[in-house]
């Protein structure tokens, strides 16, 4: 009895210490893996026998450990002889459980054949693929590469495994969003041309009968002056009044419409160049009202030359049109240059933007309006007290943003109005 | 001598105030209009000699079968009658319009007249360029 329980401590100690040399053994393992151990000394009965690796391995074992790949070695028959921690990652499997296990074990059952195969041709030449690999329930893309490495003692394989999923996953996003992309082009396109063509029939086809309108009219007022009365004439007259107010509207719409549709002529464009010929064009009602306009310094920049024209025209036309009645319009144009594309932007010498400023004495507006007045057919005052199709503004403000600008307007009703186009002097 | 001019125009009404304005004038024949393109063509080839050709030739920009351009650019390339000045009208004219059309051999582009004066200004353009 005494004898039996001795017996058992000393298994117990025997086991103890077993398990003492194993966790030793794994340890020592685990460094060597991670390349923190050059040699080993094993106690034997003839002395202490030193095992050295040999020195070049470790920065191959280091570098093997810490590359982002997965790295094995296997035998002929696909068992795997050694394998990183990045190559468990993949596939969700204990590193220690990977050695000594078949690598056909992680190969998904459909690409079976592929790895055959590839097993079989890379004895003879390296050779890579990509196929799937069991991660736990999941499966992760990957490339192989295979090399055979002669040792001195035996032969093996070198195994890379190239872990796609990110780039897969990447690849598939970028499939979709050019797909989406490629139907937004599409339906843009498809609009755009809609757009171009309803604006150019409809105003082609709108404007005729608007002439016949206003011709037969015309006609009527000529021929058969003597048969009509002083308010039949006054009729015909409001016929050919709004055949001719329809008619710009037509024009301006379609005008509109052309800006967003064609790619524009861009080059140099002297602004004061410019001016000078739109006030020959207004010489007439400048000399009818008495207007003064002083212009300073204007820029030379890069633009589309008579949408440029067009933009101060509308401008000028409206701070001569909403002068104060009975009172000369006064008109000052000048400009100066900023650092940047903002109107709170410090003025610089030489900056890369330039701010036209275009301001009159005229009745102005609520500064509510500020922003209104840009948009399409937004008209502050009635068609009785000012003519206009409300159009203009809208046509300025696209032309000054096709231009990579700014429009503003700055009022108070009775203290004059100021247009502020901001331009960049370089287009792109 | 009085000009004589040869209107293509599909507009029975556009026809009609061409003469309506137009008949009055000394200066000018109004040869009968042709409908379009296609049968200006045709009426210029059956002229026999030049007794029968107009001295200036007028086209609507938008005619069925052969727009203003389009009969342009034959009458251009044909040989025989190249040297008739052709004007080209239209109820809208943009500027790739007048460019193509002065590119394509017209003497001028303009826009359709829409009074008395309109039409009287349009005929002394045209006979200042015969000149």
């Amino acid at each position: 009895m005494q004898n039996h329980k001795s017996e058992k401590i000393s298994f117990k100690e025997e086991m103890e210490e077993l398990r003492h040399q194993l966790f030793e053994a794994r340890e020592t393992i685990e460094a060597i893996r991670l390349g923190m151990i050059d040699a080993i000394v094993v106690e034997s009965d003839t002395g202490n026998a030193l095992y050295t690796l040999k020195s070049a391995d470790l920065a191959y074992r280091v570098f093997i450990e810490q590359m982002t790949e997965g790295a094995l070695t296997i035998n002929n028959e696909g068992l795997i002889l050694y394998c990183n921690s990045q190559f468990a990652e993949m596939v969700q499997f204990p590193l220690n459980n990977i050695i000594g296990s078949s690598l056909f074990d992680f190969i998904s059952p459909e690409d079976l054949d592929v790895f055959r195969n590839i097993l079989e041709t890379s004895w003879t030449a390296p050779a890579k693929t990509e196929l799937m690999l069991k991660a736990g329930n999941d499966k992760t893309p990957v490339q192989i590469s295979l090399a055979a490495l002669r040792l001195e003692t035996t032969t093996a394989l070198s195994v890379i495994v190239n872990n796609l999923s990110a780039q897969k996953k990447a690849q598939k996003e970028l499939e979709n969003a050019n797909t989406q992309l490629g139907k937004i082009n599409r339906d843009l396109e498809v609009s755009n041309r809609d757009l171009q063509q309803f604006a150019s029939v409809a105003s082609h086809d709108l404007q005729e009968p608007l002439r016949k309108i206003q011709v037969f009219s015309k006609l009527l007022l000529e021929k058969y002056n003597q048969d009509l009365t002083a308010e039949g004439k006054k009729y015909i007259g409001k016929i050919i009044e709004s055949a001719g107010r329809m008619k710009s509207l037509v024009v301006d719409v379609l005008n509109y419409s052309k800006l967003s549709a064609r790619e524009q002529e861009i080059k140099q464009v002297n602004i004061r160049e410019v001016l000078g010929e739109l006030l020959e064009d207004f010489e007439l009602i400048i000399q009818e009202k008495k207007a003064e306009i002083r212009i300073a310094d204007l820029p030379v920049l890069d633009a589309n030359r008579g949408q440029i024209r067009q933009v101060l025209q509308n401008v000028i036309s409206n701070a001569l049109k909403f002068a104060k009645k009975g009172m000369p319009p006064v008109i000052d144009i000048h400009s100066r240059r900023l650092a940047s594309k903002s109107f709170e932007s410090p003025e610089k010498k030489d900056g890369p933007y330039c701010l036209i400023s275009i301001r009159d004495e005229g009745i102005g507006f609520d500064k509510k309006y500020g922003k209104h007045i840009f948009e399409l057919f937004e008209r502050l005052h009635s068609k009785d007290a000012y003519e206009g199709t409300g159009i203009g503004l809208a046509i300025t403000k696209k032309i000054v943003e096709k231009h990579n600008g700014l429009v503003a307007a700055r009022s108070n009703p009775g203290q004059g109005a100021e247009f502020l186009l901001l331009l960049p002097l370089k287009q792109e | 001598m009085r000009k004589k001019i040869l209107l293509a125009e599909d507009d029975p009404d556009d026809q009609e105030l061409f003469f309506e304005f137009l008949s009055d004038r000394t200066d000018i024949d109004l040869l009968p209009p042709v409908e379009n393109g296609e049968v200006l063509l045709e009426r210029l080839r059956q002229a026999s000699g030049n007794i029968d050709l107009p001295d200036a030739i007028i086209l609507d920009q938008n005619m069925p079968k052969c727009n203003g351009l389009q009969t342009l650019q034959i009458l251009k390339s044909s040989g025989y009658h190249a040297h008739i000045p052709v004007m080209i009208y239209s109820t809208y004219i943009d500027s790739s319009l007048v460019k193509l059309g002065l590119s394509s051999g017209a003497v001028l582009v303009m826009d359709k007249p829409s009074d008395t004066e309109g039409y009287h200004s349009l005929i002394d353009e045209l006979l200042k360029v015969l000149d």
